[in-house]
């Protein structure tokens, strides 16, 4: 009779291994994602639909947007932070999000595909000329 | 988990967070040259480099400056000869070159009327007919005779290197942050920017192009990496007299008069400093229809961002996808082509 | 013995009992608890799981995609196959490759798999938003799937343990 694999059912130390290789990952990552943005000046927010830019501006100027497409986003900027306040996709995945404050951080409603990136000196302008 | 393995856990942690380590920045403010200048510098050994960079402007402005007695400006402008140093004689071979390739638009023999409108400095005036019809032939290259280092200037006639001082400056520094082997910065004397290297996440530099009708907004943003960036507009100085009209600060060898440009600004994007100081300004002169034709004449030389009097933003092609404006914004954006 | 009407319809109980547990899972959303996009239990990695090691690869990566297909046939969304399919093939080719190190219980490979599948949703949503702003989240859906990957795999070992004398397909 051919024997079935039988795994091991208890947690082994190589197990311990794969969490460790795991975790350095998710370090790793963070760091990667999150390491370069560096000093962080007035947050500017970043905000495309479907990969096109539809606006940019800064935190502290509050503004409303809503975004028509399949479903719809309210999105609002207080002065301090940004957020969908409304939207009607199936996943709530952006309103439950919450408020954006600082750079680095980003709210995405995938099925309408929307990304709303908070950037710091990183996408803001470095220089100003003329 | 055995407990002797923690230590091995901890070590990688340790390793990880290893890579956070960032390079040295440094900046600096300096004001010379009659402008601000912000540095900003990073790499090994950056806070050096910016102090040899202070003394490399220093020095400039003493061999360049109009104003500054006993530089090689002032002494050719002061007894009309001058055995100048190789730098200053480089220059200003360039300043000739510029001034004939763009059919005397940019000149540095400005200088009388420079001084007679005062329009940069504390009594600026409108001035009559008669005076610049008689400090008009003072203007024009061919009173400049360079041989090697020796310069000769006519009778009654001046230079003026501001158009392009602070551009050569900024090819100066630009070399040191390549020799000093900077991985990143940018400088921006008085306007004139050079962005050198990358940002530490490996992006370009991003360079906002004020918008001439708004101080606080933007009209445009590049991204630069290695290369220089100058605007010129008549906004940036100008005075108001007394019968309310605007004398904005360029003035137009040809005319004797402040340019009556149908652009707001002219911003040149290329890889050399001293070029894009004096193409922004004589481009600016030419307006829009001269400087789109003469970008077409010498297309592989520069970029261009020019913003019109009325309300169209248009850039050549060479920075297409490295310039972003804002949708609805102020500007109608055209490709130029 | 040897019986491929036995393997197929084993096979579709498997991919039946995956797609159960993926539809069950969307009434218990973690996001309600976590809220990002693509935070998910996985149970039915479970499945997956379990087929991998009872069947092998190639059925079980057969009853992973039929489970894919089907699932966002039913849900009717299907921008959303794209994620589950990166996701899910990524964990099957890493679990294979883990279980291949006989030294990893089922935990090992059930953590790896988790991992593997959010970088591969993660991977999914770059492409479809065309944004890397999405790999922010990487390293929470990372710290999230150590727990999900330990939890799925503690659900497999009750499960294994409780077969341990039935012989499914040999």
């Amino acid at each position: 009779m051919k024997s079935k694999s039988s795994p091991k059912l208890r947690p082994t130390f190589f197990d311990a291994i794969v969490v460790v290789l795991v975790a350095a990952l998710a370090l790793g990552s963070a760091w990667w994602f999150y390491g370069g943005l560096g000093r962080s000046g007035p947050a500017t927010y970043i905000i495309t639909h479907q990969g096109q830019e539809i606006a940019r501006g800064e935190l502290r100027q509050p503004r409303e947007i809503t975004v028509e497409g399949q479903y719809h986003l309210q999105i609002v900027c207080d002065g301090e932070s940004i957020a969908v306040t409304h939207s009607d996709c199936p996943t709530q995945d952006c309103v439950r999000t919450g408020r954006a404050t600082h750079p680095g951080q980003s709210i995405v409603c995938l099925p309408e595909q929307v990304v709303i990136k908070l950037v710091g000196s990183g996408s803001g302008p470095d220089l100003v000329i003329g | 988990m055995k407990t002797k393995y923690i230590p091995l856990l901890l070590a990688l942690l340790l390793l990880l967070t290893g890579c956070g380590a960032r390079q040295p920045e440094a900046t600096r403010q300096i004001f010379a040259m009659d402008t601000v200048m912000d540095l900003y510098a990073v790499g090994e050994d950056a806070e050096a480099l910016l102090t040899e960079a202070a003394q490399e402007i220093n020095r400039l402005e003493s061999l360049l400056s109009r104003t500054r007695a006993g530089s090689d400006v002032s002494i050719l402008n002061e007894t009309g000869t001058a055995q100048l140093s190789d730098e200053t004689a480089a220059l200003l071979d360039a300043a000739l070159h510029y001034a004939d390739i763009t059919g005397g638009v940019f000149d540095v023999t400005i200088a009388p009327l420079v001084e007679a409108w005062n329009i940069h400095g504390e009594n600026p005036r409108v001035l009559t007919g008669g005076e610049i019809a008689a400090l008009l032939p003072l203007v024009g290259s061919h009173h400049l005779r360079l041989s090697g280092a020796a310069a000769t200037l006519d009778q009654g006639c001046a230079i003026d290197l501001g158009g392009i001082a602070k551009g050569y400056a900024s090819d100066v520094i630009a070399r040191l942050y390549r020799d000093g082997g900077m991985t990143g910065g940018w400088i921006s004397l008085g306007g004139n920017v050079y962005a050198h290297g990358t940002k530490p996440d490996g992006s370009f530099w991003n360079v906002a192009v004020r918008d001439p009708m708004d101080a606080a907004a933007t009209a445009a943003m590049v991204q630069l990496s290695n290369q220089f960036a100058v605007t010129s507009g008549g906004y940036q100085r100008y005075f108001t007299a007394g019968d309310g009209t605007v004398y904005q600060h360029i003035l137009d060898p040809k005319t004797g008069i402040p340019a009556m440009s149908d652009l707001l600004s002219v911003t040149i994007v290329c890889g050399n400093g001293t070029m894009a100081d004096a193409y922004s300004t004589a481009l600016y002169v030419m307006g829009e229809a001269g400087a789109v034709s003469f970008w077409s004449a010498n297309r592989a030389e520069f970029d261009m961002i020019l913003i019109t009097a009325d309300h169209r933003l248009l850039y050549t092609p060479g920075l297409a996808g490295r310039v972003t404006t804002e949708e609805g914004g102020a500007y109608e954006v055209q490709v130029l082509s | 013995m040897h019986s491929k009407t036995k393997d197929i319809a084993l096979g579709a109980v498997l991919t039946a009992l995956a797609l159960g547990l993926s539809v069950m899972e969307n009434l218990f959303p973690v996001t309600a608890a976590i809220p990002l996009p693509g935070v998910k239990l996985g149970l039915a990695n479970i499945v997956t799981l379990f087929a991998l090691y009872e069947l092998g690869a190639l059925p079980a990566l057969t009853i992973l995609i039929a489970r894919c297909l089907l699932a966002s046939l039913f849900a009717g969304n299907f921008s959303a196959l794209l994620y589950s399919l990166m996701g899910g093939v990524l964990a099957m080719l890493v679990m294979i490759g883990l279980k291949q190190c006989r030294r990893l219980s089922v935990f090992g490979v059930s953590i790896g798999g988790a991992a593997a599948h959010n970088v591969g949703q993660i991977a999914a949503a770059c492409i479809t938003l065309g944004d890397t702003a999405v790999i922010g989240y990487l390293p929470v859906l990372l710290g999230v799937s150590l727990i999900t990957g330990t939890l799925t795999g503690f659900i497999a070992s009750l499960l294994f343990r409780a077969m341990k004398n039935v012989h499914l397909s040999h």
